[in-house]
């Protein structure tokens, strides 16, 4: 399948089954929204190293939020209940709970995952409960007021390590793809693309020839090691650069990888975009399967 | 479908308790079976009311006078509407269904409701949403809504859920409140809050005198408020006699003589 140019590769996304939750973070203006939710959402961007993936779905207008102020939606993925709970109370009580005007409801329906219940305790005895339209809030007494959080959140099943990779003649040109797509995707709801600026160029692989690391570099997708390895690449390619997914359904992956390689393909062979391919394990360890070709036809 | 109607003749020369006539032990039952229930001192439904079978789901009373009490007495579904005055113990320990009064209401209306919503176009007497004696707690949730005033001891010993009077609020509002929310629009009486430990009394004007034990917190503008008003807007026909209220609240924190853990509210 060749689309404008560009080689959809015959391969496959391999994702894996995770715990998702949506919080709703609201400020005095959406200025100290952002700075919440990007302290919150910072250095999340895989469960590997970070316990979570988590990233800004989007702008929440005054009509959307709770309180009826400017706002932003989060989305939070672990490999656990368990430990998305932790990462949800670790990451709110330090950096949204710390951050002035800020409060945080949550985002979706489902098991409920503590989101104030124990940040209440922050408030020494003088924090206090609200029960409003069948939801408890705690009112916690902070130095700029109040920090108001509901009592949990809904926790799902979803959908995390959907992928592409986009292979270019050289760096810029795989970064100017991928930067289109990343703001094609930025505009869809139930998805976040966790890594920094949502691209990542350190693909990994499962394991490596140190015991001690659970994955290492993707060899076979490294330009530098072309003729050194069993490599994947063409001998024009010069760069290779990565966008993960985490969705709350397996559509919405599939929408925004869809969405994604369209826009790398806009770029196309004459952007200097040589072929779009996939990261996958050999369809032993993910349970979601995205075929780059069913998904572009 | 149409709901079924009781329709009182005359007031009867003593009280009736009406615990047994909710929608729930009335389902299926027809106009002939209800007015064989017996209530109370060998009378029985159709001694007093004249019965017009329908959806036992709806309940009208019609006629109601203030000697008919236990009106939706621990109604777990379905509405009860009732046209006129109702005696003592409207709705008391009431778990989720809706209960609407057109008139006024008695002594401990709400008392010890759980979940649901009353509404009470006209006054409520003494110890609305409070305790009945005996009992550690008055209501425990659900929204009271009382379009008139509120006599003496409203929402005392409060346990959860939203109290609103429309009108005025007699002395001791809210006293030995142990959370949730009570809102009064007009003035309350005497020694609001008194041994008040948690939760909130709203007020729409300063009390005169403001109780000793409440010291000034300052002027803010709390974020649960609007959530509050966001609520009550979703029913904006049921609660128009209640908002606007805002955001931007004058607090007291007290009863300082039980640890100061709750709060007066005063809206500037």
């Amino acid at each position: 399948m060749i689309v404008n140019g560009v080689a959809i590769d015959d391969t496959f996304a391999e994702a894996f089954g995770m715990r998702a939750t949506r919080l709703l973070i609201t400020a005095l203006n959406l200025k100290w929204a952002y700075h919440a939710a990007r302290t919150m959402t910072g250095f999340a961007t895989s469960v590997i190293g970070c316990g979570c993936e988590a990233g800004i779905e989007r702008e929440l207008s005054v009509e959307e939020t709770p309180d009826g102020r400017p706002g932003l939606s989060v989305l939070l993925f672990a490999v656990s209940g368990k430990e998305l709970a932790k990462q949800v109370e670790r990451r709110v009580g330090q950096c949204v709970l710390t951050a002035p005007t800020s409060a945080v409801f949550a985002g979706l329906e489902g098991e409920a995952v503590n989101l104030g219940k124990n940040l209440r305790f922050f408030g020494d005895g003088f924090q206090m409960s609200k029960v409003i339209g069948g939801k408890r809030y705690w009112r916690i007494p902070v130095m700029d007021g109040e920090f108001l959080c509901e009592e949990t959140t809904g926790m799902i099943k979803a959908v995390g390590g959907g992928n592409f990779l986009v292979l270019a003649r050289g760096q810029a040109e795989a970064l100017g793809a991928c930067e289109a797509a990343i703001e094609a995707m930025s505009r869809l709801r139930g998805v976040i693309m966790p890594f920094p600026g949502g691209v990542v160029r350190s693909g990994s692989k499962v394991g490596s020839k140190y015991k001690a690391l659970p994955a290492s570099t993707n060899h076979a997708f490294c330009p530098t090691l072309r003729g050194a390895v069993n490599s994947e690449l063409p001998p024009e390619a010069g760069a290779v650069l990565e966008i993960v997914i985490d969705g709350l359904t397996q559509a919405d992956v599939h929408d925004a990888m869809r969405t994604g390689i369209e826009a790398v393909c806009k770029v196309g062979a004459g952007g200097g975009i040589l072929r779009v391919s996939a990261g996958n394990y050999g369809g032993k360890l993910g349970q979601f399967h995205f075929k780059l070709r069913e998904i572009m036809q | 479908m149409t709901a079924l109607t009781l329709t009182l003749r005359a007031p009867p020369p003593r009280s009736v308790d009406l615990s047994a006539l909710i929608p729930e032990r009335l389902a299926g039952m027809n106009a002939v079976q209800i007015g064989a229930l017996p209530l109370c001192d060998g009378l029985d439904v159709a001694d007093l009311f004249d019965v017009d079978g329908g959806d036992a789901r709806h309940l009208v009373i019609r006629n109601s006078c203030d000697r008919l009490t236990h009106i939706g007495s621990a109604m777990r579904s379905g509405t009860i509407t009732v046209e006129g005055d109702c005696g003592a113990y409207a709705g008391l320990g009431l778990n989720g269904a809706s209960l609407d009064i057109g008139g006024n209401a008695g002594a401990f209306a709400g008392s010890g409701m759980k979940a649901g919503a009353i509404r009470i176009g006209g006054n409520a007497g003494d110890f609305a949403g409070g305790a009945l004696a005996g009992d550690r707690q008055g209501m425990r949730g659900g929204i009271l809504a009382i379009h008139g005033d509120a006599g003496d001891r409203t929402g005392e010993r409060m346990r959860r859920g939203l109290l609103l009077v429309g009108g005025n609020a007699g002395a001791y509002c809210g006293a030995n409140m142990l959370a949730g929310t009570i809102y009064v629009a007009g003035k309350v009486g005497m020694m609001p809050g008194f041994s008040l430990k948690r939760g909130t009394l709203l007020l729409a004007r300063m009390p005169d005198p403001l109780p000793v034990t409440f010291q000034d917190s300052g002027e803010h503008a709390l974020l649960f408020l609007t959530l509050l008003e966001k609520q009550l807007q979703r029913d904006r026909d049921a609660f128009a006699r209640f908002l606007p209220f805002g955001a931007n609240v004058r607090r007291y924190c007290g009863d300082l003589a039980w640890g100061g853990t709750g709060e007066i509210l005063v809206f500037c």
